[in-house]
């Protein structure tokens, strides 16, 4: 390792090929994901006929000059959020030595191909990417962890995918945490995912939930917002949003069946997390929970398998103890305009000052090594 | 006013009496639609148990949420009489807050609730008018009580501001808010909407200040559909534990609407929901205004200044928003009990206080507990 770093969160922007290349145009044609133009000449993204909420062509925003934009037409992207080239150099100025990817029109939280009410066309979808992702990016180099989305339902098709792509060298499963917001399926804390998270906790790769997996549970910036307020609301709630998600998940019971699985809440942020542990605790015994079948503290759970990421809060660090040094992943979350690329290491580097060397090493690369088997 | 003990709970619960309402809503024109306590059947209680029902709509589950006060801790009560005087009755409420050494407190609402907008414009304004009136009672009683005006929101806001003016002309110390209005209320409009500013205006220029509680109306909303697999506590937990969620996204909700910005002097108060997670949304509203420029688009003080500015949060149970307390701002955080709600610390207060703000300076300590609180509401 030459910097020390693995960002355990960042974005590979899918280029207008990815699909059109690969789903067969005699089948699905429209439907195909690909860019379309609208009648004022900016393109955005279709899936299945249908607009993709994104701001722009791209979620690019950490690559560009002014990051209050929006990229409306492909030419304006930047190269660094296609191009895996140009990522790397992009790592190698913020210091980054591998990077474990997430979509962005397949979803932030690889949710968008849920949304199709067709299982082949959903299938050919996450299939696609899945390929691209191994084929375009990580057959670039080994500093990219590619992770594969998966068909929502029903279990076996998604077992079958993670099994594919795992063979084909994906390191992580990435799954929406509401699935029964996306489609008419069960409650995710439902025995019938069982299938799911026992493939992942079989072939030893972490399942991701990433923050956004529904917009619901966010507020909408009013109207009044100015336009860029707005935009930085939006990224806010995203990540704490995950409150919601982690308050379910944490007393699901999916842990306690899948005592081995790996669970990671990407983009969640650091700073919620260390009250929500200690909240968990205490209400878990106020509301007498122990009696119902939870021999073990929510705290307890969550140090034996879970992660939060982090990336601005670096103030947070100095209550990393709530959650536990091993429990704590860092990442640049590029190329969105969130991100602190190309400062990342900079802005950490005051919060890590008193920081014991092996919890920092931890939280900077060892976990995630760990986490994602990566050989060093 | 002296302060015997040196602690303030910020944020507990009002129980009305049962006659609160029929005592002062004419019967004539809402008849049985009056929120009462009636006798009713339940299919888990053998005996006929008692329940509030407001319109028609009966409050299922218990006659009280008080199980804090109860000789049996945890337990809801099932008939009026099982209720402790403690928790409706001033004189005996006052005694409540010396067994657990507290100087103060600021109520919310109980049983049977803090809206109302389920019945009608015109049947709502009254319930809203009875109920604050009932409230300011616990006021006239004694100055230890600083009651909080609750909000006729499908009245026009001239009607709103009205009755905000008269509660306080009465004696209440703030008001109550949804933090999302338009979600609750059909054509009512979010916060951030200029029809809200004769409000805030009023607010401001009465030096009282708007109070969010826990979920404040979005617990439905910011939450995942809940699984009914859950037992009744177990959904509860997670339900509890979600509902700072709302304060998360509230505080930038404000800041980033430039509604602190408009209304500089206007305090919130963010009730139930922690401090562990406050310096992180800090943070995090910091940097997008800075990476984004947001100075240029109307938003011109940093936002954890426009936090310690106007803003304040409460705990009880935890220490990691203790550890944190530099980075919220100790002047903008407040006790509270929570009395009494099953997540209370009552009556043993003092050992939870002690639990959290162990190695914290007398000064930070008296700040928290309650000198913040009092320059809040007045009580100096």
């Amino acid at each position: 390792m030459k910097y020390g770093f693995i960002s355990a969160d960042d974005h590979a922007q899918e280029h207008p090929q990815v699909w059109t290349s690969r789903l067969s145009k005699a089948k699905w044609g429209e439907r195909i994901p690909q860019l379309r133009e609208d009648s004022g000449g900016a393109q955005y993204w279709s899936v299945d006929g249908r607009r993709v909420d994104l701001p722009g062509v791209a979620l690019a925003g950490a690559a560009l000059d002014d990051r209050t934009r929006a990229t409306r037409r492909w030419d304006e992207v930047p190269a660094a959020a296609y191009d895996p080239k140009e990522r790397l150099k992009a790592m190698d100025r913020d210091g980054v030595d591998y990077s474990v990817l997430y979509p962005v029109v397949a979803g932030l939280a690889g949710e968008t191909f849920a949304h199709i009410d067709d299982y082949d066309l959903e299938l050919d979808c996450v299939r696609a990417y899945n390929d691209w992702l191994v084929e375009e990016w990580a057959a670039v180099s080994p500093r990219f962890v590619p992770q594969c989305i998966v068909p929502l339902w029903p279990a076996e098709a998604a077992v079958a995918e993670i099994r594919r792509a795992v063979a084909k060298g994906h390191k992580g499963v990435i799954y929406p945490a509401s699935p029964m917001e996306l489609r008419a399926v069960p409650h995710i804390n439902d025995g019938a995912y069982d299938p799911i998270w026992a493939a992942c906790e079989d072939l030893g790769v972490p399942l991701c939930f990433h923050s956004g997996a529904s917009r619901k549970i966010q507020m909408a910036p009013g109207e009044s917002f100015p336009p860029a307020a707005a935009a930085a609301f939006r990224d806010i709630t995203r990540s704490v949003s995950s409150i919601a998600v982690f308050a379910n998940f944490i007393l699901s019971r999916i842990l306690h069946r899948f005592s081995k699985l790996k669970v990671v809440f990407a983009e969640s942020s650091l700073g919620w997390g260390a009250y929500e542990i200690e909240y968990a605790d205490y209400q878990s015994a106020a509301d007498g929970l122990p009696g119902e079948g939870y021999p073990l503290k929510p705290s307890e759970l969550f140090a034996r398998q879970c992660y939060f990421t982090c990336w601005y809060d670096r103030e947070s660090v100095r209550v990393r103890r709530y959650l536990g040094a091993k429990n704590i992943l860092w990442s640049t979350q590029f190329p969105l305009a969130t991100s602190c690329w190309p400062e990342s290491r900079a802005r950490l580097a005051p919060a890590l000052e008193h920081v014991p060397e092996d919890e920092r090493r931890q939280m900077l690369w060892e976990n995630a090594a760990k986490l994602y088997r990566l050989e060093m | 006013m002296e302060f015997r003990y040196g602690l303030i709970s910020s944020d507990s619960h009002g129980q009305l009496d049962k006659d609160a309402f029929t005592n002062r809503m004419s019967r004539a024109q809402w008849g049985d639609r009056i929120p009462r306590v009636i006798e009713t059947r339940e299919e888990k209680y053998a005996f006929p148990v008692e329940r509030w029902i407001v319109d028609g709509e009966v409050q299922s589950g218990n006659v009280c949420n008080c199980p804090t006060a109860m000789p049996e801790r945890g337990y809801y009560p099932q008939r009026w009489e099982e209720v402790p005087r403690e928790v409706y009755d001033p004189a005996a409420r006052a005694r409540a807050l010396d067994r657990d050494r507290i100087d103060a407190e600021v109520l919310f609402p109980n049983g049977p609730g803090g809206t109302y907008y389920q019945g009608g414009e015109a049947f709502e304004l009254a319930c809203v008018r009875a109920y604050n009136d009932a409230l300011a009672e616990f006021r006239r009683a004694s100055r230890r009580f600083i009651p909080l005006a609750i909000t006729p929101f499908l009245s026009p806001i001239e009607t709103i501001v009205a009755e905000t003016r008269r509660a306080i002309a009465a004696g209440h110390g703030g008001i109550n808010m949804l933090a999302d209005p338009s979600h609750a209320v059909k054509g009512q409009k979010n916060l951030s909407d200029p029809y809200w500013h004769p409000l805030w205006s009023a607010c401001e220029e009465m030096g009282v200040a708007v109070h969010l509680h826990a979920s404040a109306g979005l617990a439905g909303k910011l939450a995942l559909p809940q699984w009914k697999e859950f037992t009744r506590k177990q959904a509860h937990a997670v339900s509890t534990l979600r509902n700072f969620c709302t304060a998360t996204q509230m505080i930038p909700y404000l800041i980033f609407s430039g509604v602190l910005e408009k209304f500089p002097r206007l305090k919130w108060v963010f009730a139930e929901t922690g401090l562990g997670w406050v310096s992180s949304v800090l943070e995090a509203c910091d940097y997008e205004w800075e990476r984004r420029r947001l100075w240029t688009e109307g938003i011109k003080t940093r936002p954890s200044e426009q936090f310690r500015r106007q803003i304040y949060v409460d705990f009880w149970f935890e220490t990691v928003g203790i550890e944190l307390r530099e980075l919220i701002g100790v002047d903008n955080i407040m006790w509270e009990s929570d009395f009494p709600h099953i997540t209370s610390t009552y009556p043993d207060s003092w050992k939870m206080v002690e639990r959290s703000l162990a190695g914290v300076a007398p000064a930070d300590r008296e700040k928290v507990l309650f000198r913040n609180a009092a320059r809040l509401y007045g009580l100096n």
